[in-house]
């Protein structure tokens, strides 16, 4: 391949392949470097931050180029990779959160054994979920997700001294193995009974025979598969223990795109076997109503305030499902273009609460040495010592709980009305069920807001170590996100509705 | 012009909000003077906006695709209820001065009255269904904060997210009936909800119309969503006479008028808002006998009265309705302000470690007994020809029953209002001996409410003419003032109320003599104090909610091998469902 062609390559491969040769540059020179300078220079951890900033040139390009193209793709012998508004939306959920976490973690991370691995993985899954997003054939699509996961697996156990660590990897691991199984057995069959992987091919065949037992069973597997990825109850009980062990910066991204990459992969996989049968709306939305209630229910009860995010985003991928049910079983795009932008807000919010989280665990118990987690009565009097933190975190936690003009109200609401469109009195029932479970979260969101602004600062609180500056701007930057979109939603149009066009095309509407 | 308006009622709220949180907690003066400079600056936006009313949007915003126009109307309606949100607004802000002196966080706590007063003026001016529910949502908001505003009081923390979860629960109704109306509608504007509502199918229509009657209960704390009301108690007595007595629970009232056109004529919808008025004004009247918290009998007599309010809209007479809301937001926040002088005070809100105040605090007892005549219904206080023109609205529109309801309800709050004023103005020093009356910025806040409660009942006339000429699709009955207060005089039907009034003071005054009665109705006093059982089902939903959570927390083993089973069985499901329906 000479220089002509790799310059005439579409600029969008480029926002895949850039993280991951970046990926074991950063691993090697920060080795060496600890090797060579006997200081702890963490290398690392700006040469991960130079990587992430150097794909955006990349990303803006991509952008530019899809606003005036359309679809981009390029074929590189029986693979393709093609970039549409769902690539893009993913693209950008993913680009935008991998900054905002290499830089939170610069502080967090900093000192911690295996540094230059987490920045290698951390890059590396960048670029991997831009990539699967970009997948065209569903074998390749596969291949992007297990190369997701394995990226994620190191980064979720990170902490390998601690056994709570070690625990919530392996069940990770085990869990998150059992589901690709499922998605690879259901790659064989749809192989086995219409000859191509390649998806447009997939639903050609599809159209022209609709009744197939095997590609019936196969759409099931790509479910309950992708759907241990994307915490469907009953396949979400890894999610808790390696969302409160994980890093916080990795927790962020565990919750606002791995799970949101999944859900995607499954679209994707999903999308040419839908003229199988009808009910797979009807699936996505029964789930999603049992993701809200169990993640609502079971948030709760928590007391640590990691794993109660945890649970919350349980819930919140329940909303996503309701949506793109409504989309796919009902037609209508206000579904898929709510669910998306959801998506995004989610993204924005669960990584607002998880680094603000993250930032007083830092300051309050993993800065000081001991591993305790963060629990709700640590929280009382924050806002006494940290006003800033407070701040931000309460107005994650009220967005989350779907109050305006933050964004989650806006994108809550855009589905619900996709619910009420279809003027089904069922479906108005699961709107008014969504609703209350909007409701019931407030039940646990308000008392961690309450707590923060107590008088009386908590122990924790008290001899919590100052603030790192650099990592606040992170939670600056998401914090002015969460209120800017909540005014203007259609600010987010040019990612959102591109990706509801896709979706609906894909499957067939 | 009325654009402009509008933008500085909400916006200059909003700044000062945003410049209070700024100024910092090192500077409580600063913090203060913006307060007051920023809250009195809405008032005169929203006073400015009275001639400046006009039935058309004037301001008109394309949000895009599923969010709509967001519009702005500035009619009689919205004009009133924002000029009562602000200028009560500044009075209860001016009054913190000194309510707030020394206490912690001011920089939260003037912010969110500030974004509160903003929200408010937003809601009653928005044009667009969505816009609505926005401030809506955003006012309950700052209420759950105002109210749990003592963090460390689990009492105030409880308080808040009780009156948030029970007002969010309402919301839905709300919620879902602007939905339905943007299904079939195809926008969310109000005027297109009120013009094309005969052309909705009924089913919807009915829909809509309790969905919203459900949104107004829960955030006019009507009968069953009204516990949230009393604990709301524990917020700063400047919120309690704002949000929980002036501005926030009216939202429902407002809403109730608002589309009493479009809804008037769903079968069953006025038989079951005069129902929910009549049963709200009297259970409520009948909890604040019994209760001994001075603010939690302010607290029931604010449900009793907004249930006068939702009786008359339910009997047809929507203009008595506002006519009441007026009086009462004037005199019920005089009230508020004279309690939280009178618990600043003392130091203690219980009414049993009270009395003989009288001599010692000449100005509040005086403003507060104007309050109370006011509240009582005595001529010539507001109160009573306000409340009058219901129970005149009552006679006409409603059933027999209702009214005689309403009347005896009257006499109730005849009798409670004097045993307040009684045990904490009169007879024996129960606690402190040495009290003092209050400061200038209290005053400053108290006596403008006092004249208004001594003459706001001058503008009857002016205010139905005023308000109807920007409502096209009400028919509100309005007449001239002299021709309105001289029904009022000559209406048998007030001497009867008087009657009763008359009875219910005297039942206090004598109330030795009738121990015997009052002995009897002991087990009745029982049940007005346990809130007739509505506490009850409140906590048991609570409990129930726990207890489902607690049972699911065991699908939640720890074991991967249960994990990796529940992965499997998902499997199995979507299986059985696909085949199923294949």
């Amino acid at each position: 391949m000479d220089i002509q062609t790799l310059t005439n390559l579409p600029v969008f491969l480029w926002l895949i392949w850039l993280p991951l040769l970046w990926s074991p540059v950063i691993y090697l020179v920060g080795r060496l470097a600890r090797r060579r300078l006997a200081v702890d220079t963490a290398v690392s951890r700006w040469a991960a931050l130079i990587a992430i900033l150097s794909t955006w040139l990349p990303f803006a390009l991509t952008w530019q180029e899809f606003k005036a193209n359309g679809v981009l793709s390029y074929t590189f012998g029986t693979i393709t990779l093609r970039l549409d508004g769902l690539s893009l939306l993913l693209a950008t959920a993913v680009l935008a959160l991998s900054t905002l976490v290499i830089l939170y973690s610069n502080t967090y991370m900093h000192g911690e054994l295996g540094e230059s691995k987490y920045y290698a993985m951390l890059v590396a899954m960048s670029g991997v979920m831009v990539g699967l997003g970009c997948a065209a054939d569903i074998f390749n699509l596969w291949l992007w997700f297990e190369a997701m996961a394995i990226t994620s697996y190191l980064l979720v156990a990170f902490y390998r001294d601690q056994p709570a660590s070690l625990e919530a990897g392996i069940k990770y691991l085990v869990q998150s193995a059992v589901g690709s199984v499922f998605v690879l057995l259901g790659v064989a069959l749809v192989l086995a009974q219409t000859g191509t992987l390649d998806i447009v091919q997939i639903q050609a065949h599809v159209a022209a025979q609709p009744d197939s037992l095997a590609l019936l069973v196969a759409g099931g597997l790509f479910i309950v598969g992708f759907g241990v990825k994307i915490a469907i109850v009953p396949m979400h009980t890894w999610l808790p223990d390696a969302h409160s062990q994980a890093p916080s910066g990795i927790s962020a991204m565990l919750s606002g795109v791995v799970i949101e990459a999944g859900l995607i992969a499954l679209l994707r996989a999903l999308a040419p076997l839908a003229g199988t049968a009808s009910t797979w709306g009807i699936l996505l939305i029964f789930f999603g109503v049992l993701n809200m209630i169990l993640g609502n229910l079971l948030a709760l009860r928590q007391q640590q305030v990691k794993r109660l995010l945890a649970f919350s985003s349980i819930a919140h991928v329940g909303y996503m499902l309701i949506g793109l049910g409504t989309a796919v079983y009902f037609g209508e795009v206000a579904g898929a273009e709510g669910s998306f932008f959801h998506l995004l807000s989610h993204t924005m919010m669960k990584g607002l609460a998880f680094l603000s989280a993250g930032a007083l665990l830092y300051v309050m118990h993993t800065a000081r040495g001991d591993h305790d987690p963060l629990t709700i009565a640590d929280l009382a009097g924050t806002a006494q010592k940290y006003p800033l933190i407070a701040l931000v975190f309460s107005i994650a936690l009220l967005g989350l709980g779907g109050l305006p003009p933050l964004v989650g109200f806006m994108s809550k609401w855009q589905i619900l009305v996709a619910g009420f469109e279809t003027r089904n009195l069922i479906m108005i029932g699961v709107v008014a069920f969504v609703a209350l479970n909007s409701v019931l979260s407030l039940a646990y969101y308000a008392p961690m807001v309450n707590a923060v602004y107590r008088k009386r600062p908590s122990t924790a609180v008290q001899s919590g170590l100052t603030m790192p500056t650099l990592m606040t701007i992170p939670l600056v930057v998401l914090a002015a996100g969460v209120i800017l979109v909540g005014f203007w939603p259609s600010l987010v149009n040019g990612l959102v509705q591109p990706a509801g066009a896709a979706l609906m095309a894909a499957f067939g509407g | 012009m009325s654009a402009w308006l509008i933008i500085l009622t909400i916006g200059l709220a909003w700044l000062g909000a945003v410049c209070v949180w700024l100024a910092g907690d090192k500077r409580p003066r600063a913090q203060h003077t913006l307060a007051v400079l920023f809250s009195v600056a809405a008032g005169l936006a929203a006073l400015a906006l009275i001639p400046n009313t006009s039935d058309q949007a004037v301001i008109n915003l394309n949000a895009g695709s599923v969010f709509g126009r967001f519009t702005f109307v500035p009619d009689g309606l919205g004009v009133f209820l924002a000029v009562v949100a602000t200028v009560i607004g500044c009075l209860a802000v001016i009054f913190s001065v000194e309510y707030m002196r020394g206490e912690a966080q001011l920089g939260r706590y003037y912010a969110l009255v500030l974004l509160f007063i903003g929200s408010m003026a937003g809601l009653v001016l928005a044009g667009s269904l969505f816009l609505m529910f926005i401030f809506w949502e955003m006012t309950a908001l700052c209420s759950y904060a105002l109210i749990s505003f003592y963090n460390d009081d689990p009492k105030a923390v409880r308080g808040g997210i009780k009156a948030l979860i029970i007002t969010q629960f309402g919301g839905i109704g709300l919620l879902v009936g602007t939905l339905a109306a943007y299904a079939y509608l195809g926008d969310y504007q109000i005027s297109t909800l009120l013009a094309q509502a005969q052309t909705l199918p009924p089913g919807v229509l009915s829909f809509i119309a309790f969905t919203f009657l459900l949104a107004a209960m829960a955030k006019s704390a009507q009968v069953p969503f009204h516990t949230w009301l009393p604990d709301a108690m524990e917020a700063p007595t400047p919120v309690s006479a704002l949000i929980h007595a002036a501005t926030m629970v009216n939202a429902g009232v407002y809403l109730l008028a608002r589309f009493y056109p479009a809804f008037a004529e769903v079968t069953g919808w006025k038989t079951a808002v005069l129902i929910i008025g009549l049963l709200t004004a009297l259970l409520a009247a009948l909890m604040a006998v019994v209760a001994t918290d001075l603010k939690r009998v302010l607290a029931y007599s604010t449900v009793s009265q907004l249930g006068y309010m939702v009786y008359a809209i339910g009997v047809g007479g929507v203009f008595a309705s506002q006519f009441h809301l007026l009086s009462h937001a004037i005199f019920k926040a005089l009230l508020f302000l004279g309690a939280g002088a009178v618990i600043h005070a003392v130091g203690t809100r219980d009414m049993r470690q009270m009395g003989g105040l009288r001599k010692q605090t000449p100005v509040v007892s005086t403003v507060f007994i104007i309050g109370a005549a006011a509240l009582a219904g005595l001529p010539i206080f507001n109160g009573f020809w306000s409340k009058e023109l219901i129970l005149e609205s009552g006679l006409e529109g409603g059933p027999i029953w209702a009214y005689a309801g309403m009347v005896l309800g009257a006499g109730i709050t005849a009798f409670y209002t004097f045993r307040m004023v009684w045990l904490v103005f009169f007879g024996q020093p129960q606690g402190k001996t040495h009290v003092h009356d209050a400061g200038a910025p209290m005053q400053t806040a108290l006596i403008p409410l006092a004249l208004g409660t001594l003459t706001s009942w001058l503008l009857i006339g002016w205010f139905g003419n005023w308000l109807q000429a920007t409502l096209p699709y009400e028919h509100l009955h309005v007449a001239g003032t002299g021709e309105m207060l001289l029904a009022i005089i000559t209406a048998p039907a007030t001497y009867l109320a008087l009657a009763v009034v008359a009875l219910g003071l005297a039942a206090w005054w004598q109330r030795d003599r009738l121990t015997g009665l009052g002995r009897s109705l002991q087990g009745f006093g029982r049940a007005a104090a346990n809130g007739f059982g509505f506490e009850s089902l409140n906590q048991g939903a609570v409990n129930l909610t726990q207890k489902a959570a607690a049972a699911l927390q065991l699908t939640q083993t720890g074991q991967l091998n249960w994990n990796v089973v529940g992965i499997v069985a998902a499997l199995v499901v979507v299986l059985l469902v696909l085949a199923g329906a294949a």
